[in-house]
């Protein structure tokens, strides 16, 4: 049944590349979640606004984000941009591709936190002689932090696998150097079970250091 | 049909429609499989059987932290070590409704367990045995209020049979056959847009629908006070 | 008859009921009260096996309820029980509540259970609800609506678990109202409850119940106008 010679070794041979690769990773889900909590932390202020406009340019993007496929995004990037003369490369097309997915998700998240402040807790501060900007600092964000905690870590994890898709249009981070790889050495269970292996740890450690954090940091 | 003509032809138009279909095909049959899979999963994990539950919850993690592309190229590889020859179609069909099953898993807990306790004791002091509780009163309570939460998972998976197109797998779905024409003629734009209305409209459309359909019936049948 | 015999139950490290002796005849109507968490609703639930004891014997009608070899289920049937809340089923119509057990449990034919169904409502004053769900009832028709859900299975026995104390004060009488009818009728009953008059004057015993035992157990109405030990006094004295 198992007529297969495992050779891990080659693996290891070629740990360094790995490792860029899965710095690489790294480096884009940092900064598209990065860039997308700015973006999505406008997005959501304007979503609560009065004005028309503000309301209905984030309501498409979050529904865009949300019901189109992240791959289908990153293509839009990559190809779609190309028929207006924008050419951009494989890492620019899935950073920006995710940002926009991450902004989308986020803006929600961070809406539902912000609906989850009752209005008292905004009156009671006011009604103590706060002024606004103070208002929002040490009363409403603390509390919509701990509320958003948990999903932005989420999100982050989602958005390490969303970098994974890069490997398709032939970005080298971690998932896209694993296939070059064992097309040179013909390991492609190796290899694959290795980064499986990586990323379990990376999203894992993520998920573990967010928990400590938030049972250390919201102790209220 | 004329594959080089840099011009969007009929055939492409079809080989799009054919597309769509094979989405279609590969969310329902994987959510069908990935659906009973995890309900099994999830309900095991209610039972109290310590092994079991970390088990199961160690299978759930994995499957919702590796890359999905990872899953499939993976499982591929796997099945030729292990002898076995499936054609890569089926081998991201499987692939898929393993993937799936682990977030349905963890739904259909969240499930059972909203379901008030005392309810199900009421229940079994009529006289219920487990499975007939769990019959007529832990699923259809139960499954209405994770409704919400499980078409919204459907709906990533229709939006994750797009990544079948890494195991190289034919007939292809709509975005493998978007990008196939899209590397011979020179209008990717109107394609994508083309591609993305059709996912957008299944997924915003079938949320809106089961949305409306959530509130008007949890007005008749939220869990009484 | 019920006997309960030196019953010991605890969860986890925390012993709830330390011993506790009781027999029930049938036909009586008896009162548990006592404060929170002295153990009244807990020994109601090991009575009918919804919680297990660690030590002592629960007999119904001569079956020991937590030995192995007894069906459970089945022995349920002879026990009806309501809870406090969250009783009824609530993706079904109140006829449906009703009808579920006797068919499913009880095999009765559909016809049968919806018949069953429509009577036992209307004898709880709830006839002109047949097709409401739950959602649509008031707290206090829900619990009636638990109650005849009970009585449908023609238990011997009906084991009430402060079915008032989670309402609004103007709807615990029609709830009473029922029970008072239930009284009459002749059904064995055993009740947890808070209110103190009505076990005065429906209650043919009443059981005080302290720190998981039964401190004082005597004639309704002499044990509720005349304590004898220093407890209970303590206790009615806070509560009248």
């Amino acid at each position: 049944m198992l007529d297969y010679r495992f050779q891990w070794r080659v693996v290891f041979k070629h740990w360094p590349e790995l490792l860029d690769a899965a710095f690489l990773t790294l480096e884009l889900t940092v900064l598209s979640v990065a860039l997308g909590l700015m973006i999505g932390l406008v997005l959501s202020v304007w979503r609560r606004s009065d004005n028309r406009l503000l309301w209905w340019f984030t309501a498409t993007w979050v529904a865009l984000a949300r019901n189109t496929p992240a791959l289908l995004q990153i293509y839009l990037f990559y190809f779609g941009l190309g028929a207006v003369s924008i050419h951009m490369s494989s890492y620019a097309a899935v950073l920006a591709a995710i940002t926009f997915n991450n902004a989308g998700y986020l803006t929600e998240i961070l809406r539902g936190g912000m609906d989850a402040i009752s209005p008292a807790q905004r009156n009671a501060a006011i009604g103590l002689g706060m002024r606004p900007v103070q208002v929002y600092v040490f009363v409403i964000i603390p509390q919509v932090l701990r509320i958003v905690f948990l999903p932005i870590t989420n999100q982050i994890v989602w958005a390490m696998m969303g970098t994974s898709l890069g490997m398709i249009i032939g970005l080298q981070e971690l998932t896209g150097m694993t296939t070059f790889l064992q097309s040179q050495t013909f390991r492609p269970f190796e290899f694959y079970l290795v980064a499986a292996v990586i990323y379990l740890i990376v999203a894992e450690s993520i998920l573990i250091t967010a928990r400590l954090t938030a049972r250390y940091s919201f102790r209220w | 049909m004329n594959s080089f003509s840099p011009v969007f032809t009929q055939g492409d138009f079809i080989l799009m429609l054919k597309g769509a279909g094979i989405t279609f095909y590969l969310t329902l049959v994987s959510g069908l499989f990935g659906t009973i899979l995890g309900f099994l999963i999830g309900w095991a994990r209610t039972v109290k059987f310590a092994p079991l539950y970390y088990l199961l919850g160690l299978y759930i993690e994995v499957f919702r932290t590796v890359p999905l592309i990872i899953q499939f190229v993976l499982f591929n590889s796997g099945l030729a070590i292990f002898g076995l020859r499936i054609d890569p179609f089926t081998s991201g069909l499987i692939s898929l409704s393993i993937y799936i099953s682990a977030y349905v898993a963890e739904v259909v807990r969240s499930g059972i367990e909203s379901v008030p306790p005392v309810t199900v004791k009421a229940a079994r002091g009529l006289g219920m045995t487990y499975l007939q509780s769990f019959r007529f009163i832990v699923v259809p309570v139960g499954a209405r209020s994770v409704l919400p939460a499980w078409t919204g998972l459907m709906l990533g998976l229709m939006k994750d049979t797009s990544l079948v197109a890494v195991l190289g797998a034919t007939p292809p779905e709509l975005l493998r056959a978007s990008q196939i024409i899209i590397t011979r003629i020179q209008e990717p734009l109107a394609i994508l847009i083309g591609a993305g209305a059709f996912y957008f409209i299944m997924c915003h459309f079938i949320t809106v629908v089961v949305n409306r359909y959530e509130k008007s019936w949890n007005e008749k049948t939220k869990v009484a006070a | 008859m019920i006997i309960i015999e030196n019953v010991h139950k605890s969860f986890g490290k925390v012993e709830v009921l330390k011993g506790v002796n009781l027999t029930v005849e049938k036909g009586e109507v008896l009162c548990l009260i006592g404060g929170s968490g002295s153990g009244k609703s807990t020994l109601l639930m090991c009575i009918n096996a919804l919680e297990t004891i660690q030590s002592g014997r629960i007999t119904v009608d001569g079956i020991d309820v937590h030995a192995p070899a007894t069906n459970r289920n089945k022995l349920r049937t002879k026990l009806g029980i309501v809870f406090q809340q969250f009783n009824a089923f609530p993706h079904l119509t109140a006829r449906a509540n009703v009808a579920l057990a006797p068919r499913q449990v009880l095999k009765t034919s559909r016809v049968e259970a919806r018949d069953l169904a429509e009577h036992y409502l209307a004898h709880v004053g709830l006839g002109d609800k047949l097709d409401h769900f739950p959602s649509q009832l008031s707290g206090g028709q829900q619990q009636r609506l638990a109650i005849a859900r009970a009585l449908a299975m023609k238990p011997d026995y009906m084991l009430l678990d402060e079915v008032t104390s989670a309402l609004d004060p103007e709807l615990v009488g029609e709830v009473l109202d029922t029970l008072r009818l239930l009284a009459e009728e002749g059904i064995t009953i055993i009740a947890v409850t808070h209110e103190i008059p009505f076990a005065r004057e429906v209650a043919d015993r009443v059981a005080f119940f302290h720190q998981g035992v039964i401190h004082e157990i005597g004639p309704a109405k002499d044990l509720i106008s005349n304590p004898q030990m220093e407890r209970t006094q303590e206790f009615l004295g806070k509560i009248l």
